[in-house]
């Protein structure tokens, strides 16, 4: 039991489940409030939770570094919108084969890159997003290029003989957030598993969790494949949010993302992960002024990360947390 | 046929020898501060737009450029080094990951903010071809090989027998036994990222005069075609650098001009990922040392 869980057991109060239903209220009313723009940046802050979930099983829990979660997201973005465009499936197909597609490519690409030690690991997932950018450029028969892939359907889904399409920024935003909603959970289910336990042992000393019967080997291939599984479903959605995509889907720039993000919330924690995403949208929205000084920003908010807050912003909320519950 | 090959492995060492100059002190930072570090591309750029100004702005001479470029880069090490780079020594890798990688959005998106994203032609250098061993050569290529072999035998002479070069072994080594000893750990490794930052930003300016183009977004370019090479080099190893910088400039050059201009940015990690697969430690290590 996690301290809160505690006090809620002897006092008969826990804050995190009001909070909760709270949150989740607050985020299925926020079209009500949320102006057309405010909505465009939740839309893409939950897209963005996806290949967060999978990098934080990957970095929070497992403890590996890994840069390649833009190649994954490109793939399900190519992935989706190659067979939305050519083949006219419904969206849960497109949806499902690039989370697929994504966690099939991760294996033959996980086998050599999870034998390295840590910064070669780190270089190989990088090589993995200049790569993809490599091919998406040039497979022109395929992904047409620079040009990129346009026209991609919003999404539409039919069942039996009946069919109707997402449209609108009310509609995807609903749509967005019963995935992000389902993927949390999912995300959950699998840190709280015995499973995501055997991952926090290999985080913590991988030799000792070997030495102790943990098939380490097969859980950071699996996990390396999960988290790459995330990015495709986030980048599946993307495509059909955005209608395009270029080889400028993978992008190094997504990889540092979904890093902010990560360790911005809180590396380890999934409701750090949820913080960082929101975390991160608030900090593009207070910086809409020129892309540049934007990445100024984000350089000088790492480079406070690393210095002032290693361990994310996460615990700040936790303390404030034990504050409110002393003072009742 | 023959002549061609030849000409482009020539090419290919004059593009060795640049990304051997940049090389070097980035697996010279990463054997003392046991960092990657992303923003190493950066001070390549920094040089270049250094130079550039003083040309562009004061119609200086090349060779006074090149001194203003090295030192204007300088200067940023000192203040770079002094807040971030010394504070990484002892830190867990993703702070170094994601420091550096801080500092080179924090360096880029400044320059482009000062001088816009536009490319900049660059007016310096030594243009006129010459012909030696009946090639024909611009002048720039045959100085970047030469200050390339010199910055190699220098720093192979500096690290085997200056007080400093044996201080940045030992640091490599072991940080706790240098403090032991009395070595100045924080010292050195500011100097050792100042070394590493002036060599990219002479190589900056070196290369300028052949691209003819200056762009704020230039250094990230060069950062992941380094990365390969000091892995592959074996990371902190300065001579296996030389030589996986010269496999790595031949290559691009024969894969330009044989498979596809198209392919040439991707040769160094594709090469990576094979080497990794035979040998994971880099070519010219037995063992892992990190």
């Amino acid at each position: 039991m996690t301290p809160a869980e505690l006090t809620a057991a002897t006092t008969g109060r826990d804050l995190r489940v009001p909070f909760g239903v709270a949150l989740v209220a607050l985020a299925c009313a926020a079209p009500l409030f949320l102006g057309n723009y405010p909505l465009h940046a939740m839309i893409i802050a939950l897209i963005f939770l996806l290949p967060a979930h999978g990098l934080n099983l990957l970095l929070g829990y497992t403890g590996l570094l890994s840069l390649a979660q833009a190649a994954f997201f490109g793939i399900g973005a190519y992935t989706s919108a190659l067979l939305a465009v050519h083949f006219g499936t419904p969206f849960y197909v497109n949806f499902l084969a690039a989370g697929l597609m994504a966690g099939a490519i991760a294996l033959p690409l996980g086998i050599p890159a999870l034998r390295l030690r840590a910064t070669s690991f780190v270089m190989c997932t990088l090589g993995f997003v200049i790569i993809g950018q490599a091919i998406a450029k040039n497979w022109i028969t395929l992904t047409r290029g620079d040009m990129g892939l346009a026209a991609i359907p919003k999404p539409w889904f039919a069942l039996g003989p009946a069919s109707f399409t997402v449209s609108g920024t009310v509609g995807f935003y609903y749509l967005v957030l019963a995935i992000a909603a389902i993927a949390t959970l999912v995300a959950y289910l699998i840190v709280r598993s015995p499973a995501g336990r055997n991952m926090i042992a290999i985080r913590e000393n991988e030799t000792l969790a070997e030495s102790v019967g943990i098939p380490t080997w097969h859980y950071k291939l699996v996990v390396f494949m999960i988290s790459a599984a995330f990015a495709g479903l986030g980048g599946s959605l993307y495509a059909h949010y955005l209608t395009v995509v270029s080889p400028l889907t993978f992008q190094m720039y997504y990889s540092t993302t979904m890093l902010i993000i990560v360790l911005g919330g809180g590396a380890g924690t999934i409701s750090g992960v949820i913080f960082g995403s929101l975390l991160f949208v608030g900090l593009t929205e207070a910086l809409r002024v020129a892309p540049e000084l934007r990445m100024i920003a984000y350089g000088f908010f790492l480079l406070g990360l690393v210095f002032w807050f290693p361990s994310g912003f996460a615990p700040l909320i936790g303390r404030f947390w034990s504050f409110l519950e002393r003072r009742k | 046929m023959f002549y061609t090959i030849t000409e482009q492995v020539v090419n290919g060492i004059v593009s060795g020898s640049v990304y051997a100059i940049v090389a070097v002190g980035m697996t010279m930072i990463f054997g003392v501060l046991r960092a990657i570090n992303f923003a190493h591309g950066e001070y390549y750029m920094l040089g270049t737009f250094g130079a550039w100004f003083a040309i562009d702005y004061f119609d200086l001479p090349y060779p006074v450029a090149l001194v203003i470029g090295v030192i204007a880069t300088a200067v940023i090490a000192v203040v770079v080094g002094n807040f971030v780079m010394q504070r990484i020594v002892g830190a867990p890798a993703e702070a170094g990951v994601l420091a550096t990688l801080g500092v080179a959005l924090i360096l880029q998106n400044t320059v482009i903010l000062l001088f816009g994203g536009s490319y900049k032609f660059f007016s310096g250098g030594y243009i006129e071809p010459v012909s030696v061993f009946g090639f024909t050569l611009a002048e720039q290529r045959i100085l970047i090989i030469i200050v390339g072999l010199v910055t190699f035998v220098g720093l192979e002479l500096m690290v085997t027998y200056s007080r400093m070069g044996k201080a940045m072994r030992a640091v490599s080594q072991n940080i706790e036994c240098c403090a032991v000893v009395g070595i100045d750990v924080r010292h050195i490794a500011l100097w050792t990222f100042i070394i590493g930052a002036c060599l990219a930003a002479l190589s900056g300016v070196l290369t300028a005069p052949v691209n003819v183009s200056v762009y704020g977004g230039m250094g990230e370019l060069i950062t992941f075609k380094t990365l390969p090479i000091i892995i592959m080099g074996g990371l902190g190893n300065v001579r296996g650098t030389f030589v996986a910088a010269m496999i790595l400039g031949i290559a691009e050059s024969l894969v330009a001009t044989y498979v596809g201009l198209q392919f040439r940015d991707t040769v160094g990690f594709a090469t990576l990922m094979l080497v990794l697969m035979w040998r994971p430690h880099g070519l010219f290590s037995a063992q892992a040392r990190f």
